[in-house]
């Protein structure tokens, strides 16, 4: 189980978190939607402590922080429960394929170099790179490096794995091999908190559904209830503008 | 104005002798300034409070002040203070026991420093912020991320403006015959004490530094090769 309560963040004069809470149970997925700039990256990285909060707790199985004050020692136990996959993939650009999905399991967990590399190539090969070992993320494509970044998480065996918008990127005809490599992940029962635009990717994937717009979650629930019975008029308005784009440009 | 080839050589061989001194001067002082150039640079990137900010300002201040001029200062304060300070800390030596090419490491050293860190502040700064947080979101610590990410991606950016320097340097080390230490500019001129005779020590002088120059600039090409193979071009 992780959770965080009334998380808040300024950026200068601008209010980006409101006092944003979210409950994932174990095995959950949980997508997050909502316009740009509703706060949801943020939320996301305040969560992984990569952006120190203004205020809000952090709840992970029997351990709770306050996401302002935490210290090193703990920001560091809770970041080695989690992984993160980013945009821009964040690939080490100095390191391979193979040494960028190692280097969490020999470095921070301490897993014998041999060992860690047979995990390595073991979930290299589960995203299909099986040839790619030994190319640097220079000489990779988009999807490729997305698949490094989500290997790179997977194999470090979290209990949440956090998704920011691991799609963006991408080119059109890459998306949906990327998102349907999620879906696997979804399936080995991982916890995952994964912010998108993919409105189908949530409808197919989630288990919930949170909608978050200047700075506050506005509406939560199934993806059933969020997509077709939306309360708030704001998720209406928001779903029904996604959705006759999407049917605008999809021929 | 003829060109003696005889005497021409006698002035390489006077310069030669002191490339010994030049080392010691150039080498001393891009040791000290890479060692401390990198700490300050890293305090100012990593943003460490307050220490952060009086770097900053005496990096910029220090940069303004031209290296003859800081030469000349710090000699100064050197034949004027060093018997009350030798006193004072209960040294039994005075200014005469003293080499001054100590001066003028110390006023090389200082510049090397400030130098040093802008370069390596620069190459830091050339490196996406994601970096740092993909480290992090792995589990690895600061300092972790700092050497095994961070440092090795820098290194073949930094290279090529640290050459600048040590070139730089190097040059700039003939200024210490300012106040009379004799290095290789120095040394290949005393011929010329002698027989009134300056142009051939000038291009001997020339000569030694032009070889001391191409031979870094070789050297830093085969180590920018070496560590920059994980970019697309090996030529960028």
């Amino acid at each position: 189980m992780i959770e965080v309560n009334n998380v808040k963040k300024s950026f200068g004069k601008s209010e980006v978190l409101k006092g944003v809470s979210v409950h994932v149970e174990d095995g959950e997925v949980v997508v997050i939607l909502g316009p740009s700039g509703s706060g949801k990256t943020t939320l996301l990285r305040c969560i992984n402590f990569l952006e120190t909060a203004d205020s809000g707790e952090l709840t992970m199985g029997n351990i709770s922080v306050n996401l302002k004050k935490a210290n090193k020692k703990q920001i560091l136990h809770i970041r080695r429960k989690m992984a993160f996959v980013f945009q821009n993939y964040n690939l080490f650009a100095n390191k391979t394929a193979l040494e960028n999905v190692m280097e969490g399991l020999v470095t921070a967990r301490k897993i014998p170099k041999d060992k860690a590399k047979e995990q390595a190539k073991e979930a290299l090969d589960w995203v299909g790179l099986s040839d790619k070992y030994d190319y640097y993320p220079s000489r990779l494509s988009g999807g490729q490096q997305q698949r490094v970044g989500i290997a790179r998480a997977f194999v470090l065996n979290p209990e949440v794995i956090l998704f920011d918008e691991p799609t963006s990127a991408l080119d059109p005809e890459l998306v949906g091999e990327t998102l349907d490599l999620i879906k696997r992940v979804a399936q080995k029962g991982i916890t995952m908190i994964v912010v998108t635009h993919e409105m189908s990717f949530a409808q197919d994937v989630a288990d919930k559904v949170i909608f978050m717009d200047e700075g506050v979650v506005v509406e939560e629930g199934s993806p059933a209830q969020i997509f077709s019975r939306p309360k708030e008029e704001r998720t209406k308005q928001f779903l029904s503008r996604i959705i006759s784009l999407e049917s605008n440009y999809s021929i | 104005m003829g060109f003696n080839s005889d005497y021409f050589w006698e002035c390489l061989r006077s310069g030669i002798i002191y490339i010994p001194n030049t080392i010691k001067l150039v080498f001393i002082s891009l040791l000290t300034g890479f060692i401390f150039g990198t700490i300050i640079a890293l305090i100012r990137v990593y943003k460490v409070p307050v220490i952060n900010k009086v770097l900053a300002i005496f990096v910029t201040v220090y940069q303004g002040v031209p290296i003859v001029v800081a030469l000349l200062l710090y000699n100064l304060l050197f034949m004027l203070e060093f018997n009350n300070l030798a006193k004072f800390l209960n040294l039994s030596k005075t200014v005469k026991d003293v080499d001054n090419i100590w001066v003028g490491i110390f006023a090389l050293t200082l510049t090397a420093i400030c130098s040093m860190s802008e370069v390596i502040r620069g190459a830091l700064l050339s490196i996406d912020k994601g970096q740092d947080e993909a480290g992090y979101s792995v589990g690895l610590t600061k300092v972790q991320t700092i050497r095994r990410i961070i440092v090795p991606q820098m290194v073949p950016v930094a290279i090529p403006m640290m050459i600048n320097n040590i070139v730089g340097l190097i040059k700039a080390s003939s200024v210490v015959m300012a106040i009379g230490i004799t290095e290789i500019a120095a040394g290949a001129i005393i011929p010329g004490s002698r027989t009134y005779s300056f142009f051939e020590g000038y291009a001997a002088a020339a000569l030694i530094y032009w070889t001391f120059t191409v031979l870094i600039e070789y050297l830093a090409g085969r180590l920018r090769k070496h560590t920059g193979k994980f970019k697309r071009s090996s030529y960028d």
